[in-house]
């Protein structure tokens, strides 16, 4: 909609007005105090959520003798990052970051398309019963079994010291469902009819109309279910306590952090050179050790959280609109 | 486009029905270890479904290296056993297969007719591999430790295979035959179910297949029994949760326990509003979008990782302790974990710590959907910044709030248990059991299944209660629901 000459003389005037006025604006006392507590108040808690995380790089990054006696507290001195090539060429971790990855990228992307796909067919009147089958689905949001009958579900199918663990149970998501489900309402119905007309099936839809057209949705959940699969532990330590080769490195930095005793078995152990084994042996104490695994598991959501703030924040709102 | 018209093929249809519903009845029993047709030995587990001895043969024998190893039971039985049953899931996969191409028009059924056949014809032959199996683990050199058992589960999938059987070779004998050149085709209701089916047995299993464990509740049962009517009690385990003196203390403790801390977090859920409004008010933009970067971040961050920035900054050798060594000179080594003071507290504080910031966003984008003229009215009229707060960004953010207070009222029993088994301790681990974690406890740890598992089941049943009245409140004072 182009604007009008006047419109636009309008909206200079009124830009100008603001310049001015604002210039104006005297503050009182109250207002200066108001403004030191606030900007005091905001800037401390954002110190407080930020500075752990740097207090832990920079005791991975500095000489292990400082960190042991606690020396490195705001600047990290002697910098190296041995520490980080140790840790992930000792086989535990290694096999633990791995377990992780590969966990959130298969379990994300099945849970993407299969929300997708259920999502569509969730808005076709046709689909038999639909009516039913989507109680049947939204009803299970609001009940859980439990722990120990879903452990003993589990169990039952076999899937106790198994990968699939990880994957299966994850996969289909109805809250997840219902999202893409109303987002796709949204998108105009004549899309699809005129490749309907045109002779195209449903599932070629899916893939050329809808898969493409609910991408920022798509986007959302998967980053939030990437998320959810990186940080969650319980499935780990519920259902993986007899396969450490198995486990995620959350439950890896669990086990670390609860372990009082020296934790140098963990680089004998692990590392198959022996010549690495010497490097570790000694030089990295327990301290460093459990700072480098806390550092490892968060980097990866330190890493993509600032490309991503814009879909968690999407995401929120997306909960309060159906909450 | 066409749209394919649903046609009726006489009574033969309606034969259909027995198929679909044996394929799906053995579908389910292939998961379920009370119906193994597999289970013809002792020294073969009693929880393997027919659906794991057929694909593992170490869960299959994990029972019997030993007597295998001492030639009391041949190798070869084991074998016989897993084809056997790898061939009845084939035959039922087959089954299900023709079940799904028997939604689609007549020519469509007729492919799916020979399927059905075959899958029939297959499960046969597995059941008669069964059976074998069966004998030879009768032929044991030593019949006292080795010795083979009819299951109930042969008797179940023998009739089944037979039942298959002949409602296919009916359906194929007395069924019109397609029109010549007819496509196959499926009406789109069924074709779109069809594609819908996989996640609905997803759902199914995960999701409504776990309550059938609700039955331990009622059963006298440890781990490695099965359940008969000879451990059958009734609602015991129900009575033994007040009647129990120590049972009854623990519960009223964690009880307790999650109602503050629960309560706690509902008392405090007006902070995130609060750090909405007066973050709002901070007019330097760049400084007000860090602020909301970083407090967003302890959001996505696990509770192990919360636990280990814990013990990083309050443990012996933390920041805290450090930070006052250098300063005071003395060395400082208090474990500020290590404590059972104001556990309760502590445990929001974190909470707040990591929710915060987060929560707080919904309250913002409230704040940016507000009117902006009721300001500018409100200036005018002589407002100031307090009483603009008050009297127009609350009102206008209080929907929100009332929903997100009534789900948390819903949720007040589950608080979850990742935070508290972290910063659980040996000093600390009174008042911090929360009921989640006090299951997981019992459950797991102990082992006591028919009491956890009651105390999941009254949990559930408490939750969704309160969710509904919750939802009626919702109702009844805004008119619109929650869920």
């Amino acid at each position: 909609m182009a604007k009008t000459k006047q419109e636009k003389l309008d909206l200079k005037a009124e830009k100008q007005y603001y310049k001015k006025h604002k210039k104006k604006t005297k503050f009182t006392v109250g207002d200066i105090i108001f403004n030191i507590i606030n900007y005091a108040f905001f800037g401390i808690f954002t110190i407080s959520c930020i500075f752990p995380f740097y207090y832990l790089f920079i005791n991975t990054i500095s000489d292990n003798a400082l960190v042991r006696v606690g020396a490195i507290n705001f600047i990290p001195k002697g910098i190296h990052f041995q520490n980080y090539l140790s840790l992930l060429g000792a086989g535990e971790i290694a096999d633990a970051f791995l377990v992780s990855v590969s966990r959130t990228l298969i379990g994300t992307s099945l849970m993407v398309v299969i929300s997708a796909l259920a999502g569509y067919l969730m808005t076709k009147q046709e689909l038999w019963h639909r009516k039913i089958w989507y109680r049947f689905l939204v009803i299970t949001m609001y009940f859980n079994a439990g722990l120990v009958p879903t452990y003993l579900n589990f169990l039952m199918l076999g899937l106790t010291e198994n990968y699939l663990v990880y994957i299966l149970p994850a996969i289909v998501q109805p809250y997840n469902i219902i999202l893409v489900k109303t987002y796709i309402e949204s998108i105009p119905a004549e899309l699809e009819e005129s490749a309907f007309i045109d002779g195209a099936s449903h599932m070629k839809i899916f893939r050329e109309i809808i898969w493409p057209l609910s991408k920022p949705i798509l986007a959302t959940i998967a980053i939030f279910g990437a998320v959810g699969h990186w940080n969650s532990f319980m499935d780990s330590i519920l259902y993986m306590s007899g396969t450490p080769e198995l486990q995620t490195l959350q439950h890896r930095l669990y086990i670390y952090l609860n372990q009082t005793t020296s934790l140098g078995s963990l680089m004998t152990g692990g590392v198959s050179s022996s010549t690495a084994g010497a490097v570790m042996e000694g030089v990295m104490n327990s301290k460093v050790i459990k700072y480098t695994i806390s550092m490892v598991t968060v980097i990866p959501i330190l890493m993509v959280y600032p490309f991503m703030q814009r879909y968690f924040e999407k995401g929120i709102m997306l909960g309060a609109v159906k909450g | 486009m066409k749209k394919v018209k649903v046609q009726s093929n006489g009574w033969t249809d309606k034969v259909y029905y027995v198929t679909r519903l044996g394929t799906i009845l053995g579908l389910v029993m292939m998961f379920f270890p009370a119906a193994n047709p597999g289970y013809v030995c002792n020294l073969i587990n009693k929880n393997l479904s027919l659906f794991t001895t057929a694909i593992s043969y170490d869960s299959l024998t994990t029972l019997a290296m030993r007597p295998m190893d001492k030639g009391w039971v041949d190798k070869s039985s084991f074998v016989t056993l897993m084809v056997a049953a790898a061939i009845v899931c084939i035959g039922i996969a087959l089954q299900a297969v023709a079940g799904c191409a028997s939604l689609g028009n007549l020519k469509m059924k007729r492919i799916g007719n020979w399927f059905g056949l075959g899958g029939a014809a297959v499960m046969c032959g597995g059941m008669v591999g069964l059976y074998m199996a069966y004998e030879s683990f009768g032929g044991s050199s030593r019949p006292e430790k080795v010795y083979n058992i009819m299951p109930n589960g042969m008797y179940i999938y023998a009739v089944l295979a037979a039942v298959l059987l002949v409602a296919n070779i009916v359906i194929i004998l007395f069924q019109p035959r397609p029109a010549k050149g007819e496509k196959c085709e499926i009406a789109t209701p069924y074709k779109l179910f069809l594609m819908f089916l996989p996640i609905i047995a997803f759902v199914f299993v995960f999701s409504y297949l776990p309550l059938w464990g609700w039955r331990y509740a009622f059963f006298d049962y440890s781990a490695g029994q099965t359940l008969s009517m000879d451990n059958f009690v009734g609602f015991k385990w129900f009575t033994y949760l007040f009647q129990n003196e120590a049972t009854r203390g623990d519960i009223m403790r964690v009880l307790k326990n999650t109602l503050v801390m629960s309560g706690l977090g509902i008392a405090t859920s007006w902070i995130p509003m609060a750090f909405a409004i007066f973050l709002t008010e901070i007019k330097t933009g760049w400084f007000r979008r860090l602020v909301q970067t970083f407090t967003t971040i302890p959001n996505f961050i696990s509770w192990v990782l919360v636990y280990a920035i814990a013990l990083a900054i309050f443990s012996t050798d933390g920041f805290i302790n450090s930070m006052l060594t250098e300063i005071t000179g003395d060395i400082h080594e208090t474990n500020y974990l290590l404590s059972d003071s104001g556990t309760w507290f502590k445990m929001l504080l974190w909470g707040m710590w990591k929710g915060t910031g987060w929560s707080a966003i919904i309250y913002i984008s409230g704040i940016s959907g507000i009117d902006q003229q009721l300001y500018e009215a409100a200036t005018v009229d002589g407002a100031g910044r307090f009483q603009k707060m008050w009297h127009i960004t609350v009102p206008g953010l209080i929907p929100t709030f009332c929903v997100l207070l009534l789900m948390s009222v819903a949720n007040i029993l589950s608080n979850g248990m990742d935070q508290y088994l972290v910063f659980e301790n040996a000093k600390n681990t009174g008042a911090i059991e929360v009921l989640d974690l006090y299951v997981y406890k019992i459950g797991i740890g102990k082992g006591l299944v028919p009491l956890s598992t009651v105390v999941g089941m009254v949990k559930t049943v408490v939750s969704v209660t309160l969710l509904f009245l919750a939802n009626g409140v919702s109702k009844l004072v805004r008119g619109e629901s929650i869920m």
